[in-house]
């Protein structure tokens, strides 16, 4: 009686921490796709880790490991900005304000560029050289790149050589139905992609995106690499 | 001291009328203009305190009666010249009671080229990195507390770290295999204190007058951000050549006016170690200093010896977007010792459990932000000892003529703007 109780507990405690878990899962991967990286036409990347963005962004540095310079824009408030500090930086706005405020009063780092809507985003980034921000997912990037977030670590060995954009489902994008698209790829010795799982996003567009990233050709390695995938699609 | 305390009372309020009247309008206006085609910006801040004791005067203000001789401002600009080149400059004024005296200073002028992300150089006046907040001291706007922990950042005695004229170099290094990145700083150049610091306040009680104190910096800061989140530790290290130039009356001639005097350090050297953890909106942080200087006064005459030891423990939390909440425990113990023809006239202090030989902070704080530019604070200190009085550590001897009393507590309220 007493094991069937204590079996009971642990099955209601599995449930609860899986429950959590799907939750936590859904919440942070919903936050996760309502923003996308954008950066001047100038920038020769295609895609970026995260800890590079961070990087970037908190002026620790102002180019990217190919050397090219990069200058940071923020939006000033709003959902976006909330969910890039909070998923991104990892910052609250009142701590990412002390910290641009040492840089700027001890003579470290000017104070970056901050605009109040994506349409001013966009526009600054499309017309200054190096300029990198961030907008929702749904916003339009015409005249910008969109990079895609890679995993830490993956960059700097196993370079983005081709990249493919994948074609938008002409149903979706009839339906203005877009998002991002997190994938899991294996890439080959010789830089092809050997697997790719899908992570997170519509299954429509992740079918298009995988198609794509299968013609994806990387620089050449000493060994197989995993490396996780944004794909954004702009249903605008 | 009634009439006196209502006068510090009508000078306060007179400050505040001409801050929040003249400079907040001034705040809110443009920041930002193109030069050349190139951006230029300008930013500033300022701040008003006061301060209330119950015992001893503290940090050169008649306090016991209400001081509001708490003043500061500053405005910088700056100007990217190119991808990686950066000039700019920053002034700042400071009436802190006797210290400071509303002389302005070149707080930082200088050219910064960042090659890399991990090599970059700054040249000029440069601000020195020294443990978690040496470099943003002055920048109130910045901090939860009205006052940093006195055992690490005792305002009075600002000068003796707060920037240097010489260079950095400095870079950001990403660890492979995910093991966090190290930001590091090397720095050599001169210090040069204004005269309406610390140590040429302390030394006039000797009747000596400084005209120059002063000399080599040089140091490092190596700090590492963990993976695990939030989490930074680092460690500094600075070494100072010093040398003052003053004019005193001579102990053995009394009568003959005044006379040259010069001190030199034998030895000056600070070890400061210090870890910072950010979770959401509470961030904790301690550091501990080691601070060891030893003088020769007048070719040897008197030898001076200072070990001075501090650390502390501070926790801030914001409870809503505009309120946060702050407390930390600081000590700090001095011991001196003495050599030289003069030594008799200073005893040794050795028992750091005298009031005399340490200060003991318990503090508690809130800020609120009334808009994103203004703030106000308020802030209690419970303090027990005073320090040794042959050192600047807050309580000085002449504005204590009565002598120092065991324990002071302490109000502090300030409010700043900023932009």
């Amino acid at each position: 009686m007493k094991n069937k109780t204590t079996r009971n507990k642990m099955s209601s405690s599995r449930l609860l921490i899986v429950v959590c878990g799907l939750i936590f899962f859904w919440t942070a991967h919903a936050l996760a796709s309502d923003v996308k990286i954008v950066a001047n036409l100038s920038v020769r990347t295609d895609s970026i880790s995260s800890s590079e963005l961070r990087s970037i962004f908190m002026a620790d540095r102002n180019s990217l490991r190919d050397g090219s310079y990069v200058e940071p824009v923020f939006e000033r408030a709003g959902a976006v900005h909330t969910t890039f500090l909070r998923d991104v930086l990892r910052e609250s706005s009142e701590s990412l304000q002390s910290h641009y405020g040492a840089l700027v009063f001890t003579g470290k780092a000017r104070m970056p560029r901050s605009f109040n809507s994506d349409a001013e985003v966009l526009a600054y980034v499309a017309s200054t050289r190096g300029a990198i921000g961030y907008v929702s997912a749904s916003a339009g990037t015409e005249g910008v790149k969109v990079l895609a977030v890679v995993s830490e670590g993956n960059l700097p060995e196993r370079a983005l050589l081709v990249r493919v954009e994948p074609e938008y489902p002409e149903t979706l994008r009839q339906l203005r139905i877009g998002g991002t698209v997190r994938l899991r790829v294996t890439v080959s010795p010789q830089g092809h992609a050997e697997s790719i799982t899908l992570l997170g996003g519509n299954p429509i567009l992740g079918e298009a995106a995988i198609r794509a990233v299968k013609q994806w050709v990387y620089a050449a390695g000493p060994s197989r690499i995993t490396l996780q995938v944004t794909v954004p699609f702009d249903a605008h | 001291m009634i009439v006196s305390s209502g006068l510090s009372i009508c000078r306060s309020a007179a400050r505040l009328y001409l801050f929040y009247f003249i400079l907040v309008p001034l705040c809110l206006s443009a920041q930002d203009f193109k030069l050349d085609g190139r951006e230029v910006q300008i930013h500033g801040f300022a701040s008003q305190g006061f301060i209330y004791t119950d015992q001893n005067n503290w940090l050169t203000m008649h306090t016991t009666q209400g001081s509001g001789a708490f003043t500061d401002f500053g405005a910088n600009i700056s100007m990217q010249v190119s991808d990686k080149l950066r000039i700019g400059a920053q002034v700042y004024d400071r009436n802190l009671g006797n210290l400071g005296e509303w002389h302005p200073s070149m707080d930082w002028a200088l050219v910064d080229y960042r090659f890399k992300p991990w090599f970059g150089i700054r040249a000029g006046k440069v601000k020195t990195t020294l443990g978690l907040y040496n470099d943003t001291q002055d920048l109130d706007f910045l901090h939860t507390f009205v006052l940093l922990p006195q055992s690490i950042y005792p305002t009075d005695i600002r000068d003796a770290t707060i920037a240097h004229t010489g260079g950095d170099i400095y870079g950001t290094v990403s660890l492979s295999h995910g093991l966090g990145e190290l930001f590091y700083t090397a720095y050599a150049g001169h210090r040069s204190d204004s005269i309406y610091s610390g140590y040429t306040y302390l030394a006039s009680q000797y009747d000596v007058h400084y005209s120059r104190y002063g000399g080599l910096q040089y140091g490092g800061d190596l700090r590492w951000k963990i993976p695990l989140r939030g989490l930074l530790v680092g460690a500094s290290r600075m070494n100072q050549d010093l040398t003052g130039n003053a004019t005193f009356i001579s102990p053995y001639n009394p009568g003959g006016g005044f006379v040259p005097y010069t001190d030199a350090t034998r030895a000056d050297w600070t070890n400061q170690f210090y870890g910072e953890y950010t979770r959401g909106e509470l961030q904790l942080d301690s550091e501990y200093r080691r601070f060891v200087h030893n003088d020769v006064i007048n070719g040897g005459i008197l030898e001076t010896k200072s070990d001075i030891r501090g650390w502390y423990v501070s926790g801030r939390y914001r409870i809503v977007k505009r309120l946060a909440v702050g407390s930390y425990y600081s000590r700090y113990w001095i011991t001196t010792g003495s050599a030289g023809p003069l030594a008799s006239l200073f005893p040794d202090h050795t028992d750091t459990s005298l009031p005399a030989n340490h200060i003991y902070d318990k503090v508690i704080t809130a800020r609120l932000d009334l808009k994103r530019f203004w703030y106000v604070k308020i802030e209690g200190h419970f303090m027990n000892g005073y320090g040794d009085s042959t050192f600047p550590d807050g309580f000085y001897p002449q504005v204590n003529p009565q002598g120092l009393k065991p324990d002071t507590n302490a109000l502090v309220v300030k409010t700043g703007v900023n932009f």
